[in-house]
This record gives structure tokens, C-alpha cells and sequence, in this order.
């Protein structure tokens, strides 16, 4: 006799799995927040719970460097796995990522041709570059890739991706080439892919923009998952598929274009963490996208913690430790794919 | 009712204007060759391709002037051989595109014999499988439960709808194909569904259909009870096939088979 889950009184079973892991990963980046915040070279220290009260210094290193960053890590970890969850849906393919699709590059570019040739300066024009570049890319690739067929689509992303990564990395080397000494040094500043530099305008400026983003994308759950059924049978079942794309497509571009202009490079996050949860919490998107949000913050909290206090006083680039974990992770994902 | 006022495209893949209507109760075979513009047709029935000329209308109004929700919960689609992308448990796939509680989806699972299958994943189903995985999304996606279900209750809460299906039968072995065929026909003619239907085997079409549209390059060029549009002189034109008519059975159009 074959024995079967009975069915439950709920009206959807994924509900309760819904909540459950969503207030699951909600404690634990609390729990990761726990930890940024009292961890590092300077600042608030666990001593504070026994009675300890902070100097003043270290309030004021904890109130104006730390806060805004572990805000500033939240939110870009968000935006970027929240972002790739849903391009991995728009694309109706597991590999779609913002990093790997050229996104992220296509902003650095725009960046950094913002500052060495318009001589910017400012935070808040670097949002408005690393928009509209984001969004350049985002809708050369998905003029590309959209109309054609599964796997034809894939490579064709991915080898635009691996175009535009490079001619964006050469475009980058030329500008390093002609940037006068300040430039360069706001360039590398900003290049690496590291939160180092957050302070509380950077993380406002996060504040009013990703937040947006990220409801909007939470929006899009219900006709990315009637997307996968094909746009034909997704038409039948009331998707304006032209609608959903602009959707994603825009708050794609606005919310990584911030994230790369705040905090430059960081790879692999909206691959990695979209991908994993996938994996445990099954495709559906109205729980996958906002696992993917906490999940993706989750992970930058973590990774960024890490670069501060691994090296001690000194700091590692939070993209290169991301860099670190998602490199191998695509390379065993393909070796999977093909056996 | 959904009725064609000459709509058609000009445009490629190009389809001659039809007028005709396709009422409640209706089971309708669309057949033809490959490329005659079977799928091009449900497109334009689905509202998906909107009409260059003429137009579609369901319950005297166009399908462009629909809202596209109210117009879900009266029209589904089944289209041809698509695998839904990533790895859905079965009940979850069902659901999609209805907001259906458990009830309802148990009950499109069991009328596509699918309930031990309900808590498997897509990637370990085969292609006959996940085919009837997608004709249960539909029943679903039109409430049919209560089109399935063995009692009357809720057959004046639900107005009949508008079934679409692309070669449903493309992957099913004969004990599923009879079994969906004879599905098809019951929830047309005991509940009033309209269904229009792709099918490719011809036999199948005649024994099961109230009414068959043959098409042939972008064209309708016939249509009427399976009697009058499945003779094999006709098909052996249009198909460029040599075929034998076996003896009709109990009234129906003669069996095809092709000629050795």
C-alpha cells in the first residue's frame, strides 16, 4: 500500500513552509546582524551586555561606520540575490545571474566612465550611472537571449555576458589608462567590490532606493511562476509577460546599478543563494524571492564580517571572499549539469 | 460561445480569415499536416496572436477587450510538448495560475489519474506524465473541478469555459489517450465546455470529436461532423499519404490506416 501525505486543512499546503522558512532565515540574519555589530577592530564590544558601557570613541566608530555598513551589506545582499532569483526566472533558466549576465560590469563601466570622463564626484550621480548602465546591459542581453530557445539561450547569454564582462574590463583598463591620479584613486576605491567605504549617505542613498526595488520585484512572484509554463500558457492564464519583463528588467537595472555604484563588484551572490534555496525550498517564486532577499543578506552580512575581521586591522574586499565561494560553486554546478 | 468574425494574419506563419463559432458542449478536432497552422489557429483562439483582420470573440465580446484575469478563469490552454522550466512538484504545478485550494487540485490530479504522482518532482516524470500534468493545470486553471467530480453541485457555479489543447495525446500511450479523450468529451457534453483540440491521429479526432476543421497551408479547407471531413480520399490528398479505410464502426467515420 502506497501511504500518502494526507492532505491538510490549510488552503495551500506551502503555507506554513512559507512562513516557517522565511522566519527562519529571518532569526538568523538577526543573528548575523548580532555579530556585525560586535565585531571588529574597534566600536561596541559583547562587553556592553555585561554592563560595560562603550568610550565615546567607540560609539561614534560603531554609530558612523558600522551601522550604516552592516545596513548597507543587508540590503545589497538582498538586492543582488533578490535580483538574480528573479532573472533566473525571467530567463527561465538556473545559470542568469546580474554578475554573469554583465550587469554588474555594464554599471562598473558606466561608473567609472562617469567619473574619469564627466569628472563626477558625487555619490548620487554614480547611482544615476550605475542605473542606466545596468539597464543598458540588461536590455541588450535580454533582446539577445529572450527569443530564442532553451538551451541556444543560454549560451547565447552567456557568451554575451562573457562579452560584455570583457569589453567592459577593457574599457575600464583604457579609462584607468587616462584618469588622473585622483580619479584612479576613487576608481580603486570603489572597484574592488567591497563595502569598506560605507557611510551613512551611501547607506541613505541604499535606503531610498533598494527597498523600492525589492517590493517590486516581490510583485513579480506570481506571473514568474506562470512564466515557466511558457508564454504561450502563461498568456492563457492572465500573465502580461511584456508587463512582468519591464517590471523585472527595471528594478533589476535600478537595484544592482545602486548595488554595484555603492559597493562595486560582488560577484557570484546572485547566482549562489537563488540557486541554493532553489535547490531546498522548491521553484515557486512567491517563497523563493524573498528567501532569496534574506538569504542573499544574510550571506554579504556574513562574507563582509568576515573580510573585516580575518585580517584584522586589515581588510579583505567582501567581493573577492564572495568571489572565492561562488567560483568553485559554478565550476562544480557545471560539472553536475553535464553528468 | 466563442465566435471568429474572418480573423486571420496576414502576416507569417499566415492563416486564411475563418468565421464560425465553437459553442458550449462542444468537442472540435483541429487537424492537418505539419505546417497547415494548427497551433498558428489556437494561438489566435487563445487570444495570445491577435487578429490582423476580423476578430474573436467570447460571449460577444473580444478577447482583447478582456481582462485578462476574468478571461483566465474562462479560457486555458494546453501547449504543445512544453517542459515548464525548473523542478515543480506536481501538486505545485497543477496550482499554478489558479488561486485553488487543496480540494480542487486533488481532484484535477485525480481526473488525470495523476494522485500518487502529486508529491513527485517534474524532472523524474515521464513525457506522458508531465503532459497530463499540464491538461490538469488547465482543468484547474478553469475551476473544473466541479466539471470532474462525480456529483451535480457545482455545475451552475461554474459558467462553461474555453479549453485549448495542442496534441495533448502526443506522449500518452493508448490507455491514457482514451482515457483523456473520453475526459475531454465528458466535460464537453455534460458540462459544456467548448474544447478545440490539435490532434494528429486522425482515428482518434473522428471517434472522439463532435465536429473537425481540416487545415491545410494556412487554410481551412473543410468543416463539419467527423463523417463528412475524415474521408480517406480527401486525407490521402491533403496528407500525400496512401491510405486503406477500414469498415466505420457503429456509425462512426471509417477507420484510416496507412497502406503498406
Amino acid at each position: 500500500m502506497i501511504l500518502r501525505r494526507p492532505s491538510l486543512p490549510w488552503p495551500s499546503p506551502a503555507w506554513p513552509t512559507r512562513s516557517g522558512t522565511l522566519a527562519g532565515l529571518l532569526l538568523a540574519l538577526l543573528g548575523a546582524w548580532l555579530l556585525g555589530a560586535f565585531s571588529g577592530s574597534l566600536g561596541l564590544s559583547p562587553r556592553l551586555l555585561l554592563g560595560e558601557w562603550p568610550s565615546p570613541l567607540d560609539w561614534q566608530v560603531w554609530w558612523q561606520l558600522r551601522l550604516p555598513r552592516l545596513l548597507l551589506a543587508s540590503l545589497v545582499g538582498a538586492m543582488l540575490a533578490g535580483s538574480g532569483a528573479a532573472m533566473q526566472g525571467l530567463f527561465r533558466n538556473p545559470l542568469a545571474d546580474p554578475s554573469l549576465l554583465g550587469l554588474a560590469s555594464g554599471a562598473g563601466l558606466a561608473v567609472a566612465l562617469w567619473i574619469v570622463l564627466l569628472g563626477g564626484t558625487g555619490l548620487y550621480g554614480q547611482f544615476l550611472a550605475g542605473f542606466l548602465g545596468a539597464l543598458a546591459v540588461c536590455l541588450l542581453v535580454f533582446r539577445l537571449g529572450a527569443q530564442r530557445p532553451g538551451q541556444e539561450a543560454l549560451f547565447t547569454l552567456l557568451l554575451a555576458g562573457l562579452a560584455i564582462n570583457t569589453l567592459a574590463g577593457a574599457f575600464g583598463g583604457l579609462l584607468a589608462f587616462v584618469a588622473s591620479d585622483e580619479q584612479l584613486r576613487q576608481l580603486s576605491l570603489w572597484g574592488m567590490g567591497s563595502l569598506s567605504h560605507a557611510l551613512w549617505p551611501a547607506a541613505i542613498g541604499a535606503l531610498v532606493c533598494i527597498p523600492p526595488a525589492l517590493l517590486w520585484l516581490l510583485r513579480t512572484a506570481r506571473g514568474l511562476d506562470l512564466l515557466q509554463l511558457g508564454e504561450l500558457t502563461a498568456h492563457g492564464a492572465g500573465l502580461d509577460a511584456r508587463a512582468l519583463k519591464r517590471r523585472v528588467i527595471l528594478a533589476t537595472a535600478l537595484g544592482v546599478g545602486v548595488c554595484v555604484a555603492l559597493a562595486g563588484i560582488i560577484g557570484f551572490l546572485g547566482l549562489l543563494v537563488p540557486h541554493c534555496l532553489r535547490l531546498w525550498l522548491g521553484p515557486g517564486h512567491r517563497l523563493l524571492l524573498p528567501a532569496a532577499m534574506l538569504g542573499g543578506a544574510l550571506l554579504l552580512l556574513v562574507a563582509d564580517t568576515l573580510a573585516r575581521t580575518l585580517a584584522s586591522p586589515a581588510e579583505i574586499p567582501v567581493g573577492l571572499l564572495t568571489s572565492l565561494l561562488g567560483g568553485p560553486y559554478f565550476l562544480w554546478l557545471l560539472m553536475r549539469r553535464r553528468a | 460561445m466563442l465566435t471568429l468574425f474572418s480573423a486571420g494574419f496576414t502576416t507569417t506563419p499566415a492563416l486564411a480569415p475563418i468565421s464560425d463559432r465553437l459553442m458550449p458542449g462542444e468537442l472540435l478536432a483541429i487537424v492537418g499536416p505539419n505546417g497547415a497552422g494548427k497551433s498558428t489557429l489556437l494561438t489566435l483562439l487563445s487570444g495570445f496572436r491577435v487578429p490582423e483582420q476580423g476578430s474573436v470573440c467570447l460571449d460577444g465580446m473580444p478577447l482583447t477587450a478582456w481582462e485578462p484575469q476574468a478571461l483566465a478563469r474562462r479560457r486555458a490552454l494546453v501547449a504543445q510538448q512544453v517542459r515548464p522550466s525548473f523542478d515543480w512538484e506536481v501538486r505545485e504545478l497543477v496550482a499554478l495560475g489558479s488561486d485553488a485550494g487543496a480540494e480542487r487540485v486533488d481532484a484535477c490530479l485525480a481526473a488525470l489519474d495523476l494522485t500518487l504522482l502529486a508529491e513527485r518532482r517534474l524532472t523524474g516524470l515521464s513525457g506522458g506524465e508531465a503532459q497530463r500534468c499540464l491538461v490538469a493545470r488547465a482543468l484547474c486553471q478553469l475551476a473544473a473541478d466541479q466539471l470532474v467530480g462525480e456529483t451535480d453541485t457545482g455545475a451552475d457555479q461554474a459558467p462553461p469555459g474555453l479549453l485549448l489543447l495542442d496534441e495533448p495525446t502526443s506522449a500518452l500511450d493508448i490507455g491514457q489517450q482514451q482515457r483523456l479523450m473520453r475526459l475531454l468529451r465528458r466535460l464537453a457534453s455534460e458540462r459544456g465546455l467548448a474544447i478545440a483540440c490539435v490532434l494528429h491521429d486522425l482515428n482518434l479526432a473522428g471517434r472522439f470529436a463532435h465536429r473537425v476543421w481540416l487545415l491545410d497551408k494556412g487554410r481551412r479547407i473543410a468543416a463539419g461532423t467527423p463523417e463528412e471531413v475524415l474521408s480517406a480520399a480527401r486525407l490521402a490528398s491533403i496528407f500525400e499519404a496512401e491510405l486503406d479505410e477500414a469498415p466505420s464502426l457503429a456509425g462512426g467515420p471509417p477507420t484510416l490506416v496507412l497502406a503498406r
